[in-house]
């Protein structure tokens, strides 16, 4: 096993106390951590998940866009972050594994170090939760 | 590959009658590879003993910094051979984008906090930023890599032959985490220290002080003991003695260190408290242990 970088490390270490929905990814965008309240979004704990690859996550639980269509994978703030070494900002539709959809806003950054990129974190709201999802 | 701890006290040098047996000297550990080549590892007070033991040798020795709180630099401008012109000084540490090693070395070894510059240092002396891959000093392996602490801070790994020696001196992998039901790749330090012949490990504070020190850098005794048993160390040695502690109390922490490691199934003899003088020469790692999965 390799050791993950201490900012993989501390970064995971974070998530796993804050109650917001939060996602990490290696600098080869491989899913590597959700923490719970990400877990109770998707209707499955990262625990049961396992690490997902770069190209398989963005699938897995949509998400779309206002219409219904799905996002292309290269326009997720995560994968943004992580490739461009920049925050990015959406909203969109998630589903989880019981087919509900939810509305969320997400922001990702990039976890850059003296050594490169380590990866990326985004954290997810819900969108429009008291005012509907018209923004 | 020959050990001698010159400095084994965390945070302050603590000299007096309660800390003669474990030593007052801040972090520095002196290491002899196989072929003789000499490595300090940190630069805390220590490191001034170690440096009036080495008389007009050798020519040439690298100190491989951990990071630059002062009790693992201090005694860079006490070391005698760095007043030597014929030595040859290469200094290891970790990375910064604020400023380079040298300057930030600098900051310590300048006037007033110091009588000399780096620039009148008699020695020759360079400054490296440790490389993510692994490197060679001599016959020996050495691999650097970012530990929990406080600020940009390393752990070291060094593989000479069959043996291995991990030195994490200031480290809290407890921080956020718990180290006994994590996997092993998420663990700080943990691929540092894994099978190491001889783990030097923080342990400052017992189980009791812990709670009140939470992020400031350090291990607690349990944190130490799961630590090392996660990396199946074949030896460890608390280290970074918390200057209030007195060789009483450590004597006592030791007893207690020495217990858990024996509950947590840890082989005899394979967790003791680091005593300022103490030497070890590592064996090749066991082949029972080296084959065990
Ligand atoms: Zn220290
Ligand atoms: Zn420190």
């Amino acid at each position: 096993m390799t050791q993950k970088p201490l900012e993989l490390i501390l970064a995971r270490n974070l998530m796993s106390a804050l109650s917001t929905p939060a996602f990490l990814v290696d600098e080869g965008g491989v899913l590597v951590f959700y923490n719970e309240a990400a877990g109770m979004l998707l209707g499955k704990r990262f625990e049961e998940l396992g690490t997902v690859g770069p190209d398989e996550w963005g699938s897995l639980f949509g998400p779309f866009d206002e219409s219904g269509e799905p996002i292309p994978y290269d326009e997720l703030p995560l994968v943004v972050a992580v490739r461009n070494g920049r925050p990015a900002h959406a909203d969109f539709e998630i589903s989880s594994v019981d087919g509900a959809r939810h509305r969320v806003e997400a922001s990702a950054f990039p976890i850059l170090t003296a050594h490169g990129s380590r990866g990326a974190i985004a954290v997810f709201w819900p969108a429009g939760s008291s005012n509907g999802a018209g923004r | 590959m020959k050990v001698k701890l010159w400095g084994t006290r965390g945070s302050i040098p603590s000299p007096g009658p309660e800390t003669i047996r474990y030593g007052g000297n801040t972090s520095c550990v002196g290491v002899t590879l196989s072929d003789g080549s000499m490595l300090a590892l940190d630069a805390g007070t220590g490191i001034r003993n170690l440096g009036l033991a080495l008389a007009a040798e050798p020519a040439r020795l690298h100190i491989l910094l951990t990071h630059l709180h002062l009790d693992h630099i201090q005694g860079l401008v006490f070391f005698a051979p760095a007043f030597r012109a014929q030595t040859e000084i290469v200094i290891w540490g970790p990375a910064s984008p604020e400023a380079s090693l040298r300057d930030r070395i600098a900051r310590y070894i300048s006037a007033p906090l110091s009588p000399v510059e780096v620039r009148e240092l008699p020695c020759d002396v360079s400054f490296r930023h440790c490389p993510e891959a692994e490197w060679e000093i001599g016959p020996a392996r050495i691999r650097a890599a970012s530990v929990a602490h406080r600020g940009p801070t390393l752990g070291y790994r060094i593989d000479d032959g069959d043996s291995s020696l991990a030195y994490i001196p200031d480290h809290e992998p407890a921080l956020g985490a718990d180290i006994d039901a994590l996997e092993e790749d998420w663990i700080s330090g943990l691929g540092l220290a894994r099978n190491a012949s001889l783990l030097i490990h923080d342990g400052q504070y017992t189980d009791e002080e812990y709670p009140d020190h939470i992020g400031w850098g350090h291990s607690s005794l349990s944190h130490a003991v799961s630590f090392a048993r996660r990396a199946s160390a074949d030896r460890t040695l608390l280290f970074h003695h918390d200057p209030m502690h007195t060789d009483a109390q450590l004597d006592a922490l030791g007893l207690a260190a020495r217990e858990r490691w024996m509950q947590a199934g840890g082989a005899e003899g394979g967790m003791e408290l680091a005593a300022e003088g103490a030497e070890y020469e590592l064996p090749a790692r066991a082949a029972s242990a080296a084959s065990a999965t």
